[in-house]
């Protein structure tokens, strides 16, 4: 009977590390968090999802510039912008009728398209906002990231984006509920915190729900730390652009 | 021998399961697109299209409520409410039922008879338009400019568009719907949430029923006695109740505050 469990466990080897992968293995659980670009360069992404096929550079966009004067809803909701590079279905003409960078990037919110100012997007240089970030210099500080403590800076009204480009009074959901995520790991036993209100500051409820958290209890399906390395659920925005994952105790405040 | 056979199935059975763990989906916990909003409530219909070679039909939605309401085409000319669910044959729109009611030849773009078919072929392309460029359709950012504008969907304020007059709509079509009294305005009423926090929604059964009548709604989707049905936001986001229409057609779900607007302390 030994040699026939043995036997079996032989032929599983072959299997393993497919299994391995499939479950996460331990350098994923958290060990192996990704390097941070230096904080003026912290959620600047390059867009050539055409430009690589034509002639122009590709688009520099830098979302600290941005947050400062819009929340996240005003370009990922209601401007439509995908929350991965080189997905939206951004051309020239459509900037021109209006959408996309062109609802502000229309010579009266913002400056507008004309030979002039292709140049200001079009850098292909990653780093072409250096040296505005001393616009953040006053902002509270966070670890990591850019650096900044966006909640607060919100909190204290040091920074007024706007919440909807369409409603003039937009006013976010008032939905305070915190959640206290119990962690799936053995050898940590600190609650995840998760407050809906400091992020329906920026974000309206469907920009996440039910997308990538769908809203039945405990009905998240691998909603684990190495999913979220990954860029999936909270890896979506807190490795890109919102203060990364590195920042453990953000969430697990008593880690 | 039998041993080594049994051992050899179970070899596959794991290495296969394991495989497959790898590569189911990649898209949990990311965010879906958004349809444009010219793609918005676009739906196609393909029962018998590609069985008969033909491209299959693009309807779009928002080029019929520019004329009619939901109730017309939903309750009247009995169209289901999932795209294919008709389950049309191009025999019934020249029986003048389904489009046929209308694609007639003389209310609207379509074959006039069984005889002019052949005829009258280019207007085939205009319904059955899948991955094709067809001239004289309407063009939606044209069509669109001067209407009120929403956040999401279509981007189209509708009922302001009707408030405004931009459009009229027709709630019968001749010969087909029946000649009814205007039903008396229902009221209003609000619908508590089960979440603690979470604002109640506000229901008005008056704009409904302008574009629905009773029928579209009751009893199937709700049924006729308030609160008996039991719903949660879960099954709305999969297209049941409230989801039926405002995940496809009518505003999206991610206007949460349209109805999610009571505040409650």
């Amino acid at each position: 009977m030994r040699s026939i469990v043995l036997f079996f466990i032989f032929l599983m080897f072959p299997a393993l590390p497919a299994i391995a992968e499939s479950a996460g293995s331990y350098e994923d659980f958290g060990f192996n968090l990704p390097a941070l670009p230096e904080p003026a360069r912290y959620g600047n992404v390059l867009i050539s999802r055409l430009t690589h096929s034509s002639t122009h550079p590709s688009v520099s966009f830098s979302h600290w510039v941005h947050r400062q004067h819009y929340t996240c809803r005003v370009c990922h909701f209601e401007l439509n912008f995908a929350m991965k590079t080189n997905t939206t279905e951004i051309t020239e003409a459509r900037i021109r009728k209006g959408e996309y960078c062109g609802a502000c990037h229309n010579n009266q919110i913002a400056f507008g398209v004309s030979d002039d100012t292709c140049a200001f997007c079009h850098t292909g240089n990653l780093g072409a906002t250096d040296g505005r970030f001393s616009e953040l210099k006053d902002l509270p500080k966070a670890r990591y990231g850019d650096q900044v403590n966006w909640v607060r800076a919100l909190k204290k009204k040091l920074i007024a984006p706007k919440q909807s480009l369409l409603i003039e009074d937009y006013e976010p959901i008032h939905f305070n509920k915190v959640l206290y995520l119990e962690p799936e790991w053995s050898g940590i036993n600190t609650l995840a915190l998760f407050p809906h209100q400091q992020h329906t500051a920026w974000l309206d409820c469907a920009d996440c729900h039910p997308d990538i958290f769908n809203i039945q209890k405990k009905g998240t399906k691998h909603f684990r730390m190495d999913y979220i390395n990954q860029g999936k659920f909270c890896g979506v925005c807190h490795l890109t652009v919102a203060f990364p994952i590195h920042d453990c105790k953000r969430c697990h405040t008593d880690l | 021998m039998k041993h080594k056979m049994l051992f050899m199935v179970l070899f596959v059975l794991v290495s296969a399961s394991a495989v497959f763990a790898a590569s189911t989906s990649n898209n949990f916990g990311t965010k879906k697109r958004m349809p444009r909003p010219e793609e918005y409530g676009n739906v196609v219909i393909n029962n018998y299209s590609e069985k008969n070679n033909i491209a299959p039909v693009v309807f779009k939605h928002w080029v019929h409520r520019t004329k009619f309401t939901c109730r017309v085409c939903h309750v009247d000319l009995g169209f289901a409410m999932e795209a294919g669910g008709s389950d049309i044959k191009e025999a019934d729109n020249l029986n003048h039922l389904y489009c046929g009611s209308c694609h007639n030849g003389k209310d609207a773009f379509g074959p006039s008879s069984r005889e002019k078919l052949v005829a009258e072929v280019q207007n085939c392309d205009r319904c059955h338009s899948y991955d094709k460029d067809v001239k004289g359709q309407k063009n939606f950012n044209e069509t669109m400019k001067d209407f009120p504008q929403a956040r999401f969907g279509n981007r189209v304020d509708w009922m302001k568009a009707e408030e405004k007059g931009l459009i009229k709509l027709k709630d019968q079509v001749e010969g087909i719907s029946i000649k009814r009294q205007a039903i008396p305005n229902p009221k209003d009423f609000d619908i508590k949430s089960t979440i603690l926090g979470m604002p109640d929604i506000i229901f008005s059964h008056k704009i409904h029923a302008d574009l629905n009548g009773c029928e579209l709604c009751h009893p199937e989707i709700f049924g006729a006695k308030r609160g008996a049905t039991k719903y949660n936001m879960q099954d709305i986001f999969a297209g049941k109740f409230c989801g039926s229409c405002h995940a496809k057609v009518a505003f999206p779900f991610y206007d949460c505050q349209l109805c999610h607007l009571k505040e409650v302390y």
